[in-house]
């Protein structure tokens, strides 16, 4: 008997709440009558927010300006029609003239925008070597196949930075100028180069290669410039902490746009007297013009935008709030309809 | 002795086993054939290892690999992966590598445990000793040196190292017993006899010296000096010997030709409803991914014409890329998208769903209501594929005997020459009462009676295989309930024992069997002494029965006992000789060796004198008819498939209610296809029940309603195979289809007589009817074990009759009963559980891969992709892989108690309803809407602006990252909603998991990874958290995703509720389902014991037509008289009452 007994100990069954399924929980149902309050204040909630977005958004000013130089459309049609098909094209300028009615409130950020431009294909997103970036010395002295054709230059040398992103770093620059009185001076406006790509880029990410002799220049000895570029890399600025693979229009560059429209920051407008805001009067905005988009079909844009905790102007947030919150009303409205008739119906049902 | 004896040996004939007897001599001892007979021609044999390993060392990794590779879904994710490896693909190899390597790694090492574990019990198998002869000496050597020939010593409890032909043993009347417990279960002893010419070879020496051939083969020449033998002469491989100090047996099958060796092969894989859905929706998704590959190449070369697109200035290609072949440019970029796309059908899917399996299968093991205290034993499950399927029954087959009922069997009553008899019962040891009082124990019978009970007792006593066991050393002995003798009885049928035991009652004690001599006590303590002839046989016989044992054996058939009839046959010496002659040269025949046996049973079963007739009771398993009512509710059709003749089963399925009252029953039986035509009688049939079905008004879909007509079916073995005959002309289908057609309007179908052959091939007709409904087959032994190998779903009763039905079974059970929550509540579970897993995998992967495929289309079709390899990598393996794989374990959406309280709910998940064509549509519209909302969502929300607060640009990893954290938080939330039953466990994964992909992604992109060649990820999730509208845009979106599934969710919920649905809105006052449902409950005795409720019922309700019905089937002949002639016994089998068995008693 004891041997029975030993066995069916062994073969009974642990006897816990999880081996017979019947752990405590919560039982949750999505009946009309949770739903209900839910969808009315989930639309509540979310037309209030939508509204707050909404205005918000709309009390963001944008200025923006189509400077490709399509013929007819400004003096920047020259440039474009003395770049048409040679490579490099030559240098050339041009300039956009505005004028502000009333106070454009800051603090200003001055964007430039490209379309057609595929800066997500994966052939060019690749075309890159981070570790070079990094400012790895062996990486600078072979950059990895991903960057080819622009790897190494003809003689052979390596390229710094290699690859096709860098090749085609945006090139145009901008100046501002600002007349306060009609006929007056042009002064131009303060515009800050710096804080423009993330801190974490310019501070860990990119970092130059150790300096040869104290020298950038020497550093970079052995290496050739991307074939694009007039200039090599620690030549990007003259300020030795913007220049070289730090330079923060090099880093905003680098990364690379989700789709083939995108803008890039170019300069925040935030120092003396245009902290505030660029006040009302008549603008230059001198244009050093050689980068071509007219190839592939491309534009180029100058933007000038506010900022809010938000961001930028964009009222689709806004008006999807609005929508979903609207939508959430109506459908809790049919769906209260459809409960009191169908409860109804159900009392005769359960008689 | 005389050594040079020729034997022949000649095997019987089994079904199914012609692989197994090939022709071969075989000289006992290895002596040389005496000169002059045929030439010698050595052959070669295994030797006796055996091997049931499937790999060794060596070929462990090429093999497995290749077996694992064979599976169409390996194949494809290793094809994906070379694919990756050989061309120049937007995902590295890792992606689909490391998944690919550790599902194959893992799967590798359980089925390399597994081999190793078969080589060990391989080796401990072939190395144990064996004893065997060598020139008159004793050797040991080890088990897998021994050749076919070689002679072996076997001793008591040592199991046969191969098959043997048994030589001789130390008993004098040369037998020996065997159990073969570990081939099949069974624990009872059988007697196996040494063959005739050797049984005096009792020494080595002897042994040694003995000159012999055996012949084998159905070619065997038939020389007439060649002495025949037969399965009684052969032990198996496996068996164990007992009770018999030792034997000598010569082997004649070793190592893999061993009959035990042959039945390792495997049973046929079974594939459940949902494997097949699954791979149906596989299918539809491959077609998907194709085509969204093919679309996308075709779309790339219509945008590429343009060669500013194609390579624009700051995006030049290499020279070795512009001279490559633009086709093989087009076929690598297929193959390129078919690799973006790939995860759509997802490695981890099979992963998750082979663990879901496994381990859910743990809780039908753990289950504690399906425990059974009597026995200690509990559910087991053998495969665990099949769990969903169980959720799915639409038939159940069940046997009756061990399976409905207990097989326990009790003698009631004896019956003889007009006088009932009552064994007293134990407990209280006193008469019971008869409950219609035809007769009482008679106290005075006629001293002519007297003489006819005491044989009558006699031969009960001592006609049976019966043994008597001292101790309890076997499982299931039955105790004498005799408190002075201690001895068991113990036999392979339950009716021979509850027979000696009623005897043992009524005053004759059988003893022992001792020397020849079978030993009984008879009512005045004295030991009587018989001559133990060994001239057994059962067998199932017609014959016609005077009046009033005829009117008792039908009462008891109605009534549900197994009844016997036995008769007596006085011989004298002479003929008693005759016979035996007969008898063996029968018995040795080579060919038509069970006819002749027949033909020699008829000759001597005539001129028997009928003495009386015994019935014996075998009670309904506790619960049988509450079951069998609720898994009728369940909508599931129960068939009753057993041998046993129609009146008692017909009474066994009244006391289980699978009929009922008002059932109306049909008949099919051969009685009936006598008077008309086969043809006639399935018209007339399916007229009625289409005249019925015709009127069926919808609202009595249920079945339930009391005033519904609903019909059951009677078929016996015989009619069945008649319909299942394929006819002259061919068209045999047309009584089949005619068959099934009233099939399906009965709620119940009763076939009786059925060979264990044919319970399968009704499992096969029904399962390959047009419908093809799921079937299941339960039952308790070695017959069943066929149909439960067809049904789709095979479950074993652990039962009485042995273990084989539990161990060829995909479940086994330890009591009907169980039953009732194994579909009900555990299939219910699992079917949900996994359909939810197959549609949410399907689900979640579109939400993944079509938001790439979008991106294609504003990233030139260039197979950029969206998101971080290290996302792509880890979104099914850990990002959304437990949250399902724990609901799919735990989820309960409506308590187990209501699930058993009422089984009607079992009817919502019928038919496959959750992986129907339509619910996948919707998981996948669904998955195309979330898609794109995640997608446009982040489209707009980055288009042409800047959502930080310091006007720096976000670039495409952050736009892919806002989709990916949209999509985690959305599918995970989905299975939220989906979520009933919410553990501790569902809280830890659920929230688990969301928290996991936040910390990990605050990780991957704070570090600067030094195994990285690329730095891509560098904070761009902390730069995404840092943006207001980001957050508020993951809100939004993940509402919008949501918002849909919820509204559906609701208003389905409210109009057009399920049973389920409504039952859990009214979960807070439960119904009381089962009082109005059961009308018939109150009129039903809560047991089935003494009194038999269902009989009584039966025939007091008004249903004349179905008793004038069962009139006309019981026997109608003529009363005979005692003396009957060859005429009476009929040599069909189905006439009056086929089930009684003629016992001879010489």
């Amino acid at each position: 008997m004891t041997w029975s007994a030993t066995a069916r100990g062994a073969h009974q069954p642990d006897n816990t709440a999880f081996t017979q399924q019947r752990l405590p929980a919560w039982q949750p149902l999505l009946s009309a009558s949770i739903a209900l309050p839910l969808f009315f204040c989930a639309g509540l909630a979310f037309i209030g927010l939508g509204l707050g977005l909404y205005y918000s958004s709309n009390g963001i000013k944008e200025l923006e300006y189509d400077y490709t130089g399509d013929s007819g459309t400004g003096n920047c049609s020259v440039c474009a029609a003395a770049g048409q098909g040679r490579a490099p094209p030559p240098p050339c300028s041009c300039a956009w003239y505005f004028s502000l009615p009333e106070l454009f409130q800051g603090p200003v950020y001055l964007y430039y925008e490209l379309t057609n431009f595929y800066q997500n294909n994966r052939r060019y997103s690749v075309s890159r070597d981070d570790a070079q970036l990094s400012g790895l010395p062996s990486a600078l002295r072979h950059p990895v196949n991903e960057c080819a054709p622009y790897q190494f230059s003809a003689a052979g040398l390596p390229i710094a930075p290699c690859g096709a992103i860098a090749n085609s770093l945006f090139n145009d620059s901008f100046s501002l100028w600002h007349q306060r009185l009609p006929g007056g001076l042009y002064v131009e406006v303060p515009l800050d180069r710096s804080g423009i790509a993330w801190w974490t880029d310019y501070h860990v990410k990119f970092r130059n290669p150790p300096l040869v002799n104290g020298s950038l220049a020497l550093a970079f000895q052995g290496t050739a410039p991307p074939p694009n570029w007039r200039r090599p890399v620690y030549e990007l600025s003259p300020d030795p902490n913007n220049t070289g693979f730090i330079n923060q229009d090099f880093v905003v560059w680098m990364r690379t746009a989700a789709l083939p429209t995108f803008r890039k920051l170019y300069a925040r407008i935030r120092q003396g007297n245009y902290s505030a805001g660029l006040p009302r009067g008549a603008y230059r905005v001198n244009i050093t013009y050689n980068y071509p988009v007219r190839a592939f079909g491309g534009h180029k844009l100058l933007i000038f935008s506010s900022i809010s905790w938000m961001g930028g102007k964009n009222p689709f947030l806004g008006i999807a709030y609005l929508v979903v919150g609207s939508l959430c009303i109506l459908t809790g409205f049919v769906m209260l309809i459809v409960y009191i008739r169908y409860q109804d119906q159900d009392d005769d049902y359960e008689e | 002795p005389d050594c040079s004896r020729l034997i022949l040996l000649s095997f019987p004939q089994c079904a199914g086993e012609e692989n197994w007897v090939d022709s071969r001599t075989i000289y006992v001892g290895h002596r040389e054939p005496p000169p002059g007979a045929e030439a010698y021609i050595p052959q070669r044999y295994p030797d006796n290892r055996i091997v049931s390993s499937k790999y060794t060392f060596w070929n462990f990794i090429p093999k497995n690999l290749f077996e694992q590779f064979r599976r169409v879904a390996n194949f494809y994710f290793l094809i994906i992966f070379l694919v990756q490896l050989i061309i120049d693909t937007p995902t590295s190899p890792v992606t689909s590598g490391l998944p690919l390597f550790f599902v194959i790694t893992v799967t590798a090492i359980k089925q390399g445990y597994e081999d190793w574990l078969r080589h060990k019990a391989d080796n401990a198998m072939n190395q144990c000793p064996v004893h065997f002869i060598q020139h008159g000496k004793l050797v040991r050597k080890q088990s897998r040196k021994l050749r076919v020939g070689d002679i072996v010593m076997v001793k008591e409890d040592e199991t046969f190292p191969c098959d043997l032909i048994f030589l001789s043993s130390n008993r004098g009347d040369g037998t020996c017993h065997v159990t073969t417990a570990s081939l099949d279960g069974e624990s009872s002893h059988k007697t196996h006899y040494a063959v005739q010419d050797t049984k005096g070879f009792h020494t080595e020496e002897d042994i040694g010296g003995l000159h012999a051939t055996i012949e084998s083969g159905a070619s065997g020449s038939l020389e007439t000096d060649f002495m025949p033998l037969g399965s009684e002469n052969l032990l198996l491989r496996g068996a164990t010997l007992k009770n018999t100090e030792k034997i000598f047996g010569v082997a004649i099958y070793t190592g893999m030709e061993t009959k035990m060796a042959l039945n390792y092969q495997s049973k046929s894989q079974k594939r459940s409803a949902v494997e097949k859905s699954m791979n149906a929706f596989l299918i539809v998704y491959l077609c998907i991914l194709i085509s969204k590959a093919l679309i996308n190449t075709v779309l790339k070369y219509v945008w590429q014409s343009e060669p500013f697109r194609d390579e624009p200035w700051y995006n030049q290609k290499t020279e070795s890329e512009r001279q490559r072949n633009l086709f093989l440019r087009a076929f690598t970029d297929f193959l390129a998208f078919m690799v973006l796309f790939n995860y759509i059908i997802p490695v981890s899917m099979y992963v998750t769903v082979e663990m879901q399996k496994f381990l859910g299968s743990y809780f039908i093991t753990w289950d504690e209501d399906m425990f059974d205290e009597e026995t200690g034993e509990g559910p087991l499950v053998n495969t665990s594929d099949l769990n969903e399927e169980l959720g799915q029954v639409e038939y159940i087959f069940t046997d009756k005997t061990g399976t409905l009922t207990e097989n326990n069997m009790e003698f009631k009553e004896c019956c003889i020459e007009g006088h009932v008899y009552v064994p007293h019962v134990i407990c209280n040891g006193q008469v019971l009462p008869e409950s219609s009082g035809i007769d009482m124990i008679d106290s005075s019978p006629s001293v002519n009676g007297r003489e006819r009970e005491e044989l009558f007792f006699r031969a009960l006593c001592l006609c049976h295989t019966v043994q008597v066991k001292d101790n309890d050393s076997v499982d299931g002995p039955r105790k004498s309930p005799d408190g002075g003798t201690s001895c068991v009885y113990i036999s392979s049928s339950p009716d021979e024992v509850a027979l000696v035991e009623g005897v043992q009652r009524l005053g004759f004690t059988y003893l022992r069997l001792k020397d020849s001599y079978m030993e009984l006590l008879n009512r005045e303590n004295h030991v009587e002494r018989y001559v133990h002839l060994a001239l057994r046989w059962k067998r199932q016989v017609l014959c016609v029965l005077p009046q009033f044992i005829r009117a008792r054996v039908e009462r008891n058939a109605v009534e549900g006992l197994r009844t016997l009839c036995v008769a007596y046959k006085r011989l004298i010496q002479e003929e008693y000789e005759g016979i035996c002659k007969l008898l063996q040269a029968a018995k040795v025949a080579l060919q038509d060796r069970e006819k002749k046996l027949a033909e020699a049973y008829e000759q001597i079963e005539k001129d028997l004198i009928l003495l009386g007739a015994t019935a014996v009771e075998d009670r309904l398993q506790e619960k049988a008819a509450d079951t069998i009512e609720a898994l009728q509710k369940a909508g599931i059709k129960v068939w009753v498939l057993t041998g046993d003749k129609m009146e008692t089963a017909a009474a066994t399925c009244y006391a289980c209610k699978l009929f009922r009252r008002n059932t109306q029953l049909l008949e099919l039986t051969t009685k009936r296809i006598e008077e008309q035509s086969l043809h006639d009688v399935l018209f007339e049939l399916s007229k009625t029940v289409l005249r019925h079905s015709g009127s069926l008004t919808r609202d009595n879909f249920s079945g339930l309603s009391a005033d519904m007509q609903d019909y059951g079916l009677i078929i016996d073995g015989a009619a069945l195979s008649l319909i299942m005959k394929p006819r002259e002309d061919g068209s045999s289908s047309n009584y089949r289809e005619l068959f099934l057609e009233i099939c399906r309007s009965c709620s119940a179908v009763l076939c009786c007589r059925m060979a264990p052959l044919q319970k399968a091939q009704i499992v096969k007709l029904i399962k390959f009817s047009k419908e093809h409904p799921i079937t299941l087959a339960v039952g308790d032994g070695a017959n069943d074990v066929s149909m439960i190998l067809e049904a789709h779903v095979g479950i074993g009763v652990i039962g009485k009759e042995g273990r084989q039905a539990a161990r060829n079974s995909d479940y086994a059970i330890p009591k009907f009963k169980h039953l009732k929550k194994m579909l009900l509540v555990h299939g219910h579970f699992y079917y949900i559980r996994i359909s939810e897993l197959v549609q949410y995998f399907f689900y979640k992967n579109v939400c993944f891969i079509f938001p790439q495929f979008l991106y294609q289309f504003f990233c030139g079709f260039s197979q950029q992709t969206l998101y971080d390899t290290a996302y792509l990598t880890l979104y099914n393996i850990s990002f959304t892989s437990l949250p399902i794989l724990l609901y799919s374990l735990m989820e309960q959406h409506i308590g187990i108690d209501v699930l058993k309280r009422d089984p009607t709910l079992y009817r919502d998940v019928a038919k496959n309803a959750l992986l129907r064509w339509r619910v996948f549509i919707y998981w996948t519209l669904l998955g195309l809407f979330d898609a794109l909302v995640f997608f446009f969502g982040a489209y707009f929300m980055f288009e042409n602006t800047t959502v930080t607060s310091n006007g720096q640009i976000f670039g495409n990893w952050t736009f892919g990252t806002l989709v990916f954290t949209v999509m985690v938080f959305t599918v995970t939330l989905k299975l939220a909603l989906d979520t009933h039953y919410w553990t501790w466990i569902n809280h830890f994964v659920i929230w688990g998991s969301l928290l996991f992909y936040v910390v990990f992604s605050l990780l991957w992109g704070g570090v600067i990874w030094p195994f990285l060649n690329y730095q891509r990820m560098y904070y761009v999730f902390i730069q995404m958290l840092s943006s207001g509208p980001a957050w508020l845009a993951i809100v939004l979106l993940v509402t919008i995703s949501l918002l849909p599934d919820v509204l559906k969710k609701v208003l389905c919920r409210q109009l057009w509720p399920t049973a389920t649905e409504r039952v859990q809105n009214g979960c807070a006052q439960p119904r009381d389902r089962d009082s109005e449902f059961t009308p018939l409950a109150s009129l039903q005795s809560p047991g089935y014991q003494s009194t038999c409720p269902s009989a009584a019922w039966y025939s007091s309700r008004s249903q004349q037509v179905t008793l004038a019905a069962w009139k006309g089937k019981v026997s109608v002949e003529p009363p005979p008289a005692l003396s009957g002639s060859r005429h009476h016994c009929s040599s069909s089998p189905s006439h009056s009452c086929p089930g009684s068995r003629v016992q001879l008693l010489v």
